[in-house]
């Protein structure tokens, strides 16, 4: 239905129904304007599982931790926490201690209606409410059988008829008014990272008491930006915290993104107002951003051709001003074996099968150039991606590859059963199929792409009756685990390990490094894994994805980031440098 | 011996009588008669010699084969231009077009099977059997006939067989009806006492001496069922739940949808236009074979 409305966008877009709208004026009030493409789900953080809701989350409420805003490759650094936790020898318990007075957003859910302070107890309420077994948060994984004696909790009051916060956790306790300490299971070094997931930001008690099922609408966070109600409509407006605690712009940056820091040492946030326009589909998102009215954009693939011309922005956009922004994804696409098939046991003809893509060609076709080819299952820009890999087996290399397939016992493909191929039922998901088919059927290999809804295809890869699939992975966090993870073998589906690869070697290295914290000895471990997930080949990689955004000249300090959670409160706009160019759009 | 007649006695003159057409001759005149009926009949033709052409692999092997750049505008040689992998669109229309007829032959064949079966069946005996009848293609046509067919393919696995099926069983309900009402009209009819009286059974009466006499209903829902058939096809596999791994009008209509942003119009257009005429030519027929069937029409 999306695409049938979208064609008769089209059509009555030829039909002129469009009118330029006059000259408009630039508020008084420096006025941040942002677009998101889907409804968003609520304020509540332990629901905001998908990136939009959790941008909106992170405008209102803050973590313990949070990355640093310019530092490549991605780097916690405090937020609510006044340094970086004391992590004990055993890697089992973390002790933080947070920041002393900050204040909650003034709401009527406190006494006189002034937010209190922040205490280390307002941290072991909000991680309890996301175990709650009555809330049912979509967040849980992050702590499931993590954290000391939570599980038990949550299982102890499953069937209670009211949940008791009261009952203290082993390993999830306030010390004293400022000092937080976790024990953990098992050592878990990604456990910095889930806590800086917006499941894990900060909620006050009185809110989530006052407001009952309400407090979804009701945001009280302690955040840069104050959202007094959240309603289900087109716009959401958010005002500067006027008490926002002494939080300064970052005066440190990696070397390629030095250029941000002109607003070096000045009070976040840098914006008083933010307007939050919700618009579905792309092409009226896409002229609204032409005409001024948002900021910043990611570049819809259909107008990818008419604004980007090579790798740069056509001329008539860089005219008024816009500016594209060319940033790798942390991602990965990949066409998946499946382990379970005896077919795929032979390691030859899963290289002979890699051998025939022209992943380049593919590259062009679906992504407009601007993926990068995948050497192996790691992204760019995260520890454990070896940056002048080459991949042995990563073609396209037509004679190697049939000599592998004769050496596989498939001489031209002879003796091999038809392959089926299962993607989504999208018409590009299919287009990819085909063009897998094309690529195999040179080498002598029989394809079957098969469509399916996106349920069915998740059902079919984790009841194993599938042969090969198209899929792609998007980081969690910045770290190479949360790719190894899925071709480490104990983790085969239901867990994320969908090809059911089962490697003792790999393995053994995973083990190893899941317990060790981030250190030179860890990423020496990563990049074993990285070889032996490209030279074993378990999954055909495709590329890793870039993002194409382009923004308005005069919207200031922004990068683009896999982790936005939190960003509105660095960005900047130039009043004089809007009022000279809105003019020209 | 004398009062005996012989043969050589009697003289036989032929008698002269008009020759009196039948309702098919009689049509067949009629039809002949339509200029547009006669085009239509003949586009029809030229559809099913092109479909049986391509299943046979005379015309339109190569359409799976890479033939120029990705997204050539029709030019000289590609007179419709070519794909996102540079196949020619020319060639996938006419692979299409197989799909397309087989589609619609087949699915009208069983939905005409099954119709006329159980509406002759249900009409003819009436009573229970009716009454079960009834019950089935009424709860059959309550369920609405896209849920239905999503089920089926679900079943099935996806693929041109599953959309046989899925269509056939999904389209046999309106026709059931036509046949069951007019099978009781004629149950009782003259011609019908008369097979009884020389000792036919219920069946040869049903399908010897009744079903003829209802045929042409069940030729002019062919025609209309055909070009409906061919029409789902395209949707389904608009929808991705259609035909597999080879070109249809569905699919490239589906491709189309990303590729007008970049101006490329030419699949869109191929398939749009080979589907328009053919459904058009089966409209057309349908309406021309409604007029020149029916007996009330007869003559004027």
């Amino acid at each position: 239905m999306k695409n049938l409305a979208l064609m008769l966008f089209v059509i009555s877009l030829i039909g002129g129904t469009f009118t330029s709208c006059s000259k408009k004026e630039i508020e008084k009030v420096k006025t941040l304007h942002l677009y998101v493409s889907t409804q968003v789900k609520g304020m509540d953080p332990i629901f905001a599982d998908d990136r939009y809701s959790s941008n909106e989350v992170g405008r209102v409420y803050e973590g313990l931790l949070e990355y640093h805003y310019l530092m490549r490759p991605y780097t916690l650094v405090p937020n609510l926490a006044e340094k970086l936790p004391e992590v004990s020898k055993d890697g089992l318990t973390y002790t933080f201690s947070i920041k002393k007075g900050v204040l909650f957003h003034d709401d009527k859910c406190f006494p006189n209606g002034t937010g209190r302070e922040l205490i280390a107890e307002d941290f072991v309420y909000s991680l309890k409410r996301l175990a709650d077994p009555k809330l049912q948060s979509s967040g849980w994984w992050i702590l499931d059988g993590k954290i000391k004696g939570l599980n038990e909790w949550r299982e102890k009051n499953t069937g209670k008829p009211s949940v008791d916060y009261a009952e203290e956790v082993e390993g999830l306790k306030a010390l004293d008014r400022y000092n937080l300490q976790f024990k953990l299971t098992r050592p878990y070094p990604q456990f910095l990272y889930a806590l800086a997931m917006s499941f894990a930001f900060a909620v006050p008690r009185e809110a989530v008491e006052h407001y009952g099922p309400a407090f979804l609408n009701h945001p009280v966070g302690t955040g840069a930006f104050i959202l007094p109600e959240f309603k289900q409509t087109n716009k959401i407006v958010y005002v500067k915290n006027t008490k926002f605690r002494n939080k300064t712009y970052p005066t440190d940056a990696s070397d390629e993104l030095k250029n941000l820091l002109e607003d070096a040492g000045k009070p976040l946030p840098l914006v008083d107002k933010i307007e939050v326009e919700i618009v579905i589909e792309s092409q009226p998102a896409w002229l609204n951003f032409q005409k001024g009215n948002s900021d910043y954009m990611g570049v819809p693939k259909d107008n990818f051709a008419s604004a980007i011309q090579g790798n740069t922005l056509s001329d008539d956009l860089k005219a008024k001003g816009i500016e594209l922004i060319v940033e790798p994804s942390l991602d990965v696409t990949y066409v998946a074996f499946n382990h379970d098939s005896e077919l795929f046991k032979n390691k030859k003809l899963r290289q002979a099968m890699y051998l025939a893509q022209d992943i380049v060609k593919q590259n062009e076709l679906f992504y407009n150039n601007t993926g990068l080819p995948a050497e192996s299952i790691v992204p760019p820009g995260i520890s454990g991606h070896i940056k002048m890999y080459k991949n042995p087996f990563r073609g396209p290399d037509l004679e190697k590859a049939k000599k592998l397939l004769a050496e596989a016992g498939y001489p031209e493909g002879k003796g091999l059963p038809e392959i089926t191929y299962d993607c989504p039922s999208s018409t590009v998901s299919r287009q990819i199929g085909e063009h897998f088919k094309q690529e195999m059927a040179k080498v002598g290999i029989n394809i079957k792409v098969v469509q399916n809804p996106w349920p069915e295809l998740q059902s079919k890869v984790q009841k194993r009756t599938i042969m090969t699939y198209g899929m792609a992975w998007g980081a969690d966090y910045p770290d190479a685990e949360n790719f190894l993870q899925l071709l480490y073998g104990p983790n085969r589906s239901p867990g994320p390990n969908g090809s059911g690869y089962n490697n003792p070697e790999f393995n053994q290295l995973y083990k190893s490094s899941s317990m060790m914290q981030d250190s030179p000895e860890r990423t020496a471990l990563y990049e074993k894994m990285y070889r032996i997930a490209a030279e074993d080949v378990p999954m055909m990689y495709g590329v890793h994805r870039q993002s194409y955004v382009v923004k308005h000249g005069w919207l200031r300090n922004y990068i683009s980031t896999d982790f936005e959670v939190g960003q509105a409160q660095y960005l900047n706009v130039d009043q004089e440098k809007k009022k000279s160019l809105i003019g020209k759009l | 011996m004398e009062n005996v007649q012989t043969s050589t006695n009697i003289n036989f003159t032929p008698r002269i009588t008009p020759k009196s057409k039948s309702l098919w001759q009689h049509a067949w005149t009629q039809l002949k008669k339509d200029k547009l009926a006669m085009l239509a009949l003949t586009v029809v033709t030229l559809y099913s010699l092109i479909a049986i052409l391509s299943a046979l692999g005379v015309i339109a092997t190569g359409f799976d084969k890479e033939v120029g750049a990705s997204y050539m505008a029709p030019n000289l040689e590609h007179i419709l231009g070519t794909d996102i992998f540079g196949r020619s669109v020319w060639d996938k229309m006419i692979k299409s077009t197989e799909v397309a007829m087989s589609v619609g032959l087949v699915t009208a064949v069983i939905s005409i099977f099954i119709g006329v079966l159980l509406g002759s069946i249900a009409g003819y005996f009436g009573g229970l059997l009716d009454e079960l009848i009834v019950w089935f293609y009424t709860t059959v046509s309550s369920i609405p006939g896209i849920m239905l067919l999503v089920a089926i393919t679900f079943i099935m696995g996806k693929g041109l067989f599953a959309m046989y099926l899925a269509l056939g069983l999904t389209s046999w309900v309106s026709l059931c009806r036509l046949i069951r009402g007019e099978v009781m009209r004629h149950k009782d009819r003259e011609y019908v006492q008369a097979a009884s009286s020389v000792g036919c059974g219920d069946f040869r009466k049903l399908f010897v001496h009744i079903l003829p006499n209802v045929l042409h209903i069940v030729i002019i829902n062919f025609s209309l069922q055909f070009q409906v058939a061919i029409k789902s096809e395209v949707i389904l596999s608009y929808l991705g739940l259609g035909v597999q791994g080879r070109p249809s009008w569905g699919t490239m209509i589906d491709d189309s949808k990303l590729e007008l942003a970049r101006g490329v119009w030419w699949q869109l257009f191929a398939a749009s236009i080979a589907m328009f005429i053919v459904v058009l030519a089966f409209s057309i027929l349908g309406d021309a074979l409604r007029d020149a069937l029916d007996p009330k029409l007869k003559g004027k």
